[in-house]
């Protein structure tokens, strides 16, 4: 009887046929290590954040006058809602991080080269998709904390000649944060960016499923054996096969990012929910030391430490579009390994140097 | 093929765009947003403050408004015109007696001044030596010769010293006043202290604050008549109405104690996962 079923369920679906076409026919280049695991960390993130989203969704009210009230009413009357509000906070951090890690890691693998290039501007923009989701998302509790760093971040645009004003007023839907600002941050962060989101993830996704992860540079050799204009998918017969290997590697490294985001939750479950953050937004009443999210803290103080704001702001935004288009920028004919580019890595050591100096120092300035 | 992904996206960028900028409901909503009382547009317009931080203004004029910043009433948004009446959101009709403009009251008329807000207080005061002696004389201690004017700070035992009161009779009394409150007085302390606390933890705290507001206001009516005895009686009442808000702020305390052992269990268990799935990948990379 069970194996009639189990028949009939896969003459309709291929369960079998997918397993071995996709996990165990599927290879992973050899030296595919812990690091690599990283975008798939990311995906099971994302979902996390989606599923704890909706269910914030089913009892936040977005109205200036009932927002503070739900999301209270969430932490403290809805069983289990403390739980799924934390975990969407701390985790909507904690992606941050991630794919900061994922980016950092491809960039000094130089993964990015033919025929990945628009993979890694599909995930250069979803990194961008994911921080606006963390902008708008901080707003929605209509809290001190979130009013303020709306309040500042929507600043930030507005150093920008000629268009900066115009974006500055179009986040914020009029001069100041109000009910306007909410509601169209409401609107961004659970229906228009998560649309955009899954189309990149798609997009992302089916791009690594035909080209397959990108052999380590140290094994690869330095001349390109496929001609410039065609596409050939390695096969990695050196490698393994995705199940079980590859795959309990993923399995490991989500177990992880789980048992981190429980970790913070449990020692340090406001890590990212400062005092201010129980208070309801008032625009009376400016905190003490506000200042933006983590994430932004590196460019918030660049451009409080650059005396010309267009500089600063402009900084910024050659830097975004700059690393958008790092393939297409970078030197077509050098090799994969950045031991062998001391100027790349020193640049790309100077960069990140350079993010954590201005965020430590934008910290406690 | 490019145009199927490309004609999609403008027609979505296009009516995403047109329909902020655009919509007709935009005057509506910001009627009902920008005009709400959380609006910035509101709070920044006070004729009162505005003039009173000009440079016309002498320096004890000036001085008025930041006192009033720093004081008990700033903290709860009571503003100038809260007491003094008045027109803030128009400065040609700020100070017009048609608008309900009152200034700054006479000495003889300050408890019926602060009485507008403090109701009760007013009348156990009245009732007390110290209200009777300023009905009789038109002098004498009021309300603001033990809070003061604009720089009107929280309400505390601390009121209560030998500076203030030896300025009109000896101390014992007032000292025997104190020791009588003192129970009641560091339970109230010791309540608020917590309240706050869970509520920067983010627990609601809404019922019981209001039910320690309500104790705390019949408190200190109570304390306004200066009857040490009728304290004493009804200090064992309010002990018991705060020991109930206590219980309840003990339950948000294990409630906050369940979370951490909640979590910390799916800490654990999540660890204890990784451990196995690490100890699974290096027995088949052995293989």
């Amino acid at each position: 009887m069970w194996g009639k079923l189990i028949h009939w369920i896969e003459v309709r679906i291929g369960l079998e046929e997918l397993v071995n076409k996709h996990l165990k026919q599927y290879r992973t280049p050899k030296g595919a290590t812990f690091w690599s695991t990283l975008g798939f960390v990311t995906l099971i993130a994302f979902i996390v954040q989606a599923i704890t989203g909706i269910m914030l969704l089913l009892y936040y009210i977005p109205h200036p006058d009932h927002a503070f009230k739900s999301v209270q009413t969430i932490t403290n009357e809805i069983p289990y809602g403390w739980l799924f509000r934390l975990i969407h906070n701390v985790g909507g951090n904690i992606i941050v991080g991630v794919i900061i890690v994922h980016l950092v890691h491809v960039f000094l693998r130089i993964s990015y080269k033919k025929p990945r290039e628009i993979t890694w501007v599909s995930g250069v923009l979803l990194f961008f998709l994911v921080l606006l989701s963390c902008i708008t998302g901080q707003l929605l509790p209509w809290h001190q904390t979130g009013f303020w760093q709306t309040t500042v971040t929507s600043t930030i645009p507005g150093f920008l000649p000629i268009i900066g004003e115009g974006i500055s007023s179009y986040m914020r839907g009029g001069e100041f944060v109000t009910g306007i600002t909410l509601s169209r941050f409401f609107s961004f962060h659970v229906v228009i960016l998560p649309v955009f989101i899954v189309t990149l993830i798609l997009l992302h996704v089916m791009l690594i499923r035909r080209q397959g992860l990108s052999t380590s540079p140290s094994i690869e050799p330095d001349t390109d054996t496929v001609p410039a204009d065609e596409f050939k998918r390695e096969a990695h017969p050196e490698g393994e096969p995705c199940f079980p290997h590859f795959s309990l590697k993923r399995l490991y490294m989500v177990l992880v990012y789980f048992s981190v985001l429980f970790f913070i939750l449990t020692f340090f479950p406001n890590l990212f929910l400062p005092p201010e953050a129980n208070i309801p937004a008032d625009p009376l009443t400016t905190p003490q030391d506000i200042r933006p999210a983590w994430y932004f803290l590196a460019p918030y103080q660049l451009i409080k430490t650059i005396p010309n704001d267009i500089l600063g702001i402009s900084l910024i935004v050659i830097f975004s579009i700059v690393l958008l288009f790092w393939p297409f920028l970078d030197a077509k004919d050098a090799g994969r390994n950045i031991r062998r580019r001391p100027m790349l890595l020193n640049l790309a050591l100077i960069v990140l140097a350079l993010w954590t100096i201005l965020t430590i120092w934008g910290m406690y300035s | 093929m490019t145009r199927y992904f490309i004609i999609p996206a403008v027609v979505l960028v296009g009516i995403v765009s047109t329909g902020l900028s655009l919509a007709s409901f935009r005057e509506t909503f910001e009627k009902e947003f920008m005009l709400s009382p959380w609006s910035i547009a509101k709070g920044e317009i006070s004729a009162c403050i505005q003039c009173h931080t000009s440079d016309s203004m002498d320096t004890a004029m000036q001085q008025l408004v930041e006192d009033w910043r720093e004081s008990w009433h700033a903290q709860n948004n009571i503003s100038c015109h809260d007491c003094h009446g008045g027109a803030p959101e128009d400065a040609s009709m700020s100070m017009s007696h048609q608008r309900g403009f009152k200034g700054a009251p006479k000495e003889s008329d300050i408890p019926e001044f602060c009485g507008t807000c403090h109701i009760a207080i007013m009348n156990n005061y009245l009732k007390s030596g110290h209200g009777k002696t300023f009905l009789e004389t038109g002098a004498g201690p009021n309300c603001d010769t033990c809070h003061g004017s604009h720089n009107i700070q929280r309400a505390s035992m601390d009121i209560i010293n030998e500076q203030l009161c030896s300025q009109c009779h000896t101390y014992e009394r007032a000292k025997e006043m104190k020791q009588a409150l003192f129970l009641v007085e560091s339970k109230l302390n010791s309540i608020d202290k917590d309240l706050k606390h869970l509520r920067l933890l983010g627990i609601e705290t809404d019922s019981q604050e209001k039910a320690f507001f309500r104790t705390h206001a019949e408190f200190r009516t109570l304390f306004h008549s200066i009857d040490v005895d009728a304290i004493r009686i009804k200090s064992s009442d309010y002990t018991e109405k705060l020991e109930i808000i206590e219980t309840e702020i003990n339950e948000s305390f294990k409630m906050l104690a369940f979370r951490r052992n909640f979590s910390a269990y799916l800490f654990l268990l999540f660890v204890g996962l990784s451990v196995v799935v690490f100890l699974l990948l290096k027995s088949y990379e052995k293989k």
